[in-house]
């Protein structure tokens, strides 16, 4: 591999069923030890891409290079590419130990070098303690961990990670979010990670992209993805507000929009909702076309009555391709 | 969970009915056959007799060929059926019911159709009069009717195997000859291990094939117990013999059972992990051959039998059969008309399909609450099948005829013994598809002022009705074809239709037999129909 060889290369992959396209030609890079996240909807295509990367699904066009090499002909077992799903799978009749020792086991590893790569992970994940329990003995946040340390313990080229936070409560969730990328970034494995929660994507990603219909839209530092939505369903799906702008929609998010003081402001939205969220105040309103806005309003705030008809402002809007 | 006394209570219908007419009678058949037998030592006297020995020796060879054979056969067809999908998969899997809800004297039928004296092979091909009879046509009966149940369970282990942990192996770099051993190949063993179990069960204890197809040389202990008490009238040679039977096979049904709960699905979900066909795959190519030449063989003894309905038989027309089994000659010679005993085969199966759904509800209500009880529960529920169909009918008979007064007993032993042997399968029927059920809508139910009981039955029940509806078509099915137990009860006025066809294999009118049997078919296809429609499941 050369230098400026990325680890995992996808260019042009698509893949369907039943003779519907489900990935359109989808192409990205992810470099020595990076972390990518790829966010979209359900049924983005999202966990269909990974299983086309792991080699569980057949592709119907493109390709896949790990290090500069084809992976076309090449079967699951013998890619250096491991899957992590969004159930941990872990074997219920082997102890946490053993499932961590498993794939080292596998590779026929020495015993010594088993134990001492399995305690690693064990200290890194912090499962000291849980190494002679069995799987349906420990939580959620506790069994994914296990099924991250099985997966580094294989030292594939490429993780790829398939929702691991879904079922996750929302306090663990970030807690474990953390131990993940710190583990990643500790053992140095290239990751792919998908999810639908824009703020788990843009927390751990080191380049983002978002997938819409099995194509990818926008690639690239989450702060520029996030900035810089170009199409209305990526806009939406971030988070912001598509209003109609003179020459076209725009994006703007919540928190941008004002009350227009002007008397003679048409006043077309009309409020539908309000209420306090934290400290701030949030009104919920519907425009002429029934398309929804929301409207993040800083203290001190008075919710109006449903049905007052607004006219609104915005201080910064992004414009949109239509 | 804590259960309350009301809950308690609803196992109690199920308790009774297999106490009053289980338990007790078979304690009771035991108790007076050892105290008949001199005690523990006319036991001792009784395995010694050499006749007895021989048909231990017969149980135990008929069985283990057998059981050896259907699991070898059966499987890598029930790997392919239950692993890969295929166009008519949902079809075939129905479809290997089908012999499971027939009496064995149809498949013995074909088994002559096909290789005995002047059948459909063995009158072109003279050595295929190998498997007309004798050891070789019994343990070919016992395989057409068992090897479907080995496919069957060996399919199910497949659907309860983890797809996400086989694909996870993959890509740790496990080859799939690791990831069969280390994840999906262990539950297809366990089901392979269950139906070869059962098949070891059901050919041992097998009555119909041994007496039709070979004679007393090859009778197993059930034959030899019938024979003890209706031709020998030795009642407490057989009753001692019984009791030896249940000790002895006291350890495959207990290993039948324990393996086919590790089959039961977490949560009532099965993974159904199959898989679209791999293109240019031998190995997967052979087994697809397989499992066309092994159920093609089933197929064709089972068709043997249609085909011999219909088909011209010596100097006598195309169906022909179908007449003389309707005439009055038949009904002097069975001493019941077909028709009349037909009506008392689906009167007996409905009211023994009848008193099994009402016995299970609550049951499975209250399986669902524990899994300690559920266990508990199908155990004491398997003990009926663990005594065989025989022995069952003989208690049955010598503990309640007595009190219940002569031959008006008889329809109600014959209805209590159907809905006993079907009650185990029914229980499993309905309650794998209940525990699959979200509990929030009962939840709902008792949070708006519901008992726990009226919650199942306005939440649950209503959500599991194919599950209820297809245990009760199992029951009735069941009924329909069980012979054993009716045979051994019934009386003349009472023969149904599977007991007035051994009435006519046994005295070789076999024209008239597979008229008899081919009717029989067609009620199991009917009822095979109704379980299908819709993708109801049967749980085995």
């Amino acid at each position: 591999m050369s230098s400026s060889e990325p680890t995992l290369s996808v260019g042009g992959l698509s893949a369907a069923w039943d003779g519907a396209p489900v990935l359109r030609s989808v192409s990205f890079d992810v470099g020595s030890g990076e972390l990518v996240v790829l966010l979209g909807p359900n049924g983005s295509g999202k966990t269909t891409l990974l299983r086309c990367l792991a080699g569980l699904e057949p592709i119907t066009a493109g390709r896949v290079r790990l290090e500069g090499r084809d992976l076309a002909r090449v079967p699951p077992h013998r890619r250096g590419i491991a899957l992590m799903f969004q159930e941990p799978a872990l074997f219920s009749h082997r102890t946490v130990f053993e499932n961590i020792a498993y794939a080292p086991l596998l590779q026929r590893r020495r015993r010594a070098e088993v134990d001492d790569e399995v305690s690693r992970l064990v200290d890194l994940l912090r499962l000291g303690g849980l190494e002679d329990r069995d799987p349906e003995t420990l939580s959620g946040g506790e069994r994914q961990k296990v099924a991250l340390a099985r997966t580094l313990a294989a030292r594939p080229r490429v993780v790829l990670l398939d929702e691991p936070f879904a079922s996750i409560d929302v306090e663990g969730k970030a807690e474990l979010r953390a131990e993940f990328r710190h583990a990643l970034r500790a053992s140095g494995t290239s990751a792919v990670h998908v999810t639908h929660d824009r703020e788990e994507g843009f927390f751990l990603g080191d380049r983002v992209g978002l997938l819409f219909d099995g194509a990818l839209e926008t690639w690239g530092p989450p702060a520029d993805v996030f900035a810089t939505p170009r199409t209305p369903r990526a806009a939406r799906f971030l988070g912001y507000n598509v209003l109609p702008g003179p020459a076209g929609p725009v994006a703007v998010l919540p928190s941008e929009l004002a009350a227009d003081p002007s008397p003679a402001a048409p006043r077309p939205w009309t409020v539908v909702a309000a209420g306090t969220v934290g400290r701030e105040g949030l009104v919920i309103l519907r425009g002429p076309a029934n398309e929804r806005v929301e409207w993040r309003v800083p203290e001190p705030f008075e919710p109006p009555s449903m049905g007052t008809p607004v006219a609104l402002t915005w201080v910064r809007s992004r414009p949109l391709r239509p | 969970m804590r259960r309350s006394a009301g809950e308690w209570a609803l196992f109690a219908p199920i308790l009774a009915f297999v106490t009053l007419f289980a338990l007790l009678p078979v304690a009771f058949l035991f108790a007076t056959s050892l105290s008949g037998a001199g005690g523990w030592g006319g036991l001792g006297a009784l395995l010694a007799d050499p006749l007895n020995r021989q048909a231990v020796g017969n149980s135990l060879l008929q069985g283990g060929l057998s059981a050896g054979l259907a699991v070898a056969l059966g499987y890598p067809a029930g790997v392919f059926v239950g692993r890969y999908l295929w166009p008519g998969r949902s079809v075939v899997r129905s479809v290997l019911l089908v012999p499971f809800l027939l009496p064995s004297l149809v498949v013995v039928l074909g088994v002559e159709d096909l290789f005995g004296t002047a059948g459909l092979l063995s009158g072109r091909i003279p050595e295929a009069s190998f498997f007309g009879s004798g050891v070789p046509g019994i343990v070919l009966v016992n395989l057409v009717f068992n090897l479907p149940l080995v496919v069957l369970l060996t399919a199910t282990g497949c659907e309860v195997a983890s797809r996400d942990l086989e694909e996870t192996v993959a890509t740790l770099g496990g080859s799939p000859a690791r990831a069969y051993r280390d994840t999906w190949g262990r539950p297809t063993w366990v089901g392979a291990a269950a139906g070869g179990f059962l098949t070891f069960l059901f050919s041992a204890l097998s009555f119909a094939p041994p007496i039709l197809l070979c004679g007393a040389r090859c009778y197993t202990v059930e034959a030899r117990i019938w024979s003890l008490d209706t031709v020998l009238l030795d009642p407490s040679g057989a009753g001692v013999l019984a009791l030896a039977m249940v000790v002895l096979f006291v350890a495959p049904s207990l290993a039948y059972l324990l393996l086919a709960r590790r089959l039961r699905p977490s949560g009532g979900r099965r993974e159904s992990g199959a898989r679209p066909l791999p293109r240019r795959s031998l190995g997967v190519g052979l087994l697809a051959a397989e499992t066309v030449v092994v159920l093609g063989g089933v197929a064709l003894v089972l068709g043997a039998v249609l085909y011999r309905t219909v088909a011209p038989y010596g100097h006598q027309g195309a169906g022909a059969a179908w007449g003389t089994l309707f005439a009055p000659s038949t009904a002097a010679r069975l001493g019941i008309g077909i028709p009349g005993a037909l009506a008392n085969t689906l009167l007996f199966a409905v009211a023994a399909a009848g008193i099994a759904v009402l016995l299970v509800v609550p049951a499975a209500f209250s399986a669902l609450r524990g899994a300690r009880a559920g266990t508990g529960l199908g155990l004491l529920l398997f003990a009926p099948l663990l005594v065989s169909p025989v022995v069952l009918a003989f208690a049955l008979a010598t503990f309640w005829r007595p009190l219940l007064g002569g031959e008006s007993a008889v329809w109600a032993l014959v209805i209590v013994s159907q809905a006993m042997l079907a009650l185990p399968f029914a229980l499993q029927t309905l309650t794998i598809p209940l525990s699959g059920l979200s509990p929030e809508a009962r939840e709902s139910a008792q949070t708006l002022g519901a008992p726990r009981f009226a919650a199942f039955l306005d939440a649950d029940l209503p959500r599991a009705r194919q599950g209820l509806l297809t245990a009760g078509l199992l029951a009735f099915a069941l009924g329909l074809g069980e012979f054993t137990a009716t045979f051994f009860l019934v009386t003349p006025r009472y023969t149904t239709l599977p007991v007035a066809l051994y009435g006519l294999v046994n005295s070789r009118q076999l024209p008239l037999a597979d008229a008899a049997a081919g009717l029989l078919l067609l009620l199991s296809l009917a009822v095979f129909l109704g379980l299908s429609f819709g993708g109801r499941r049967v749980e085995l």
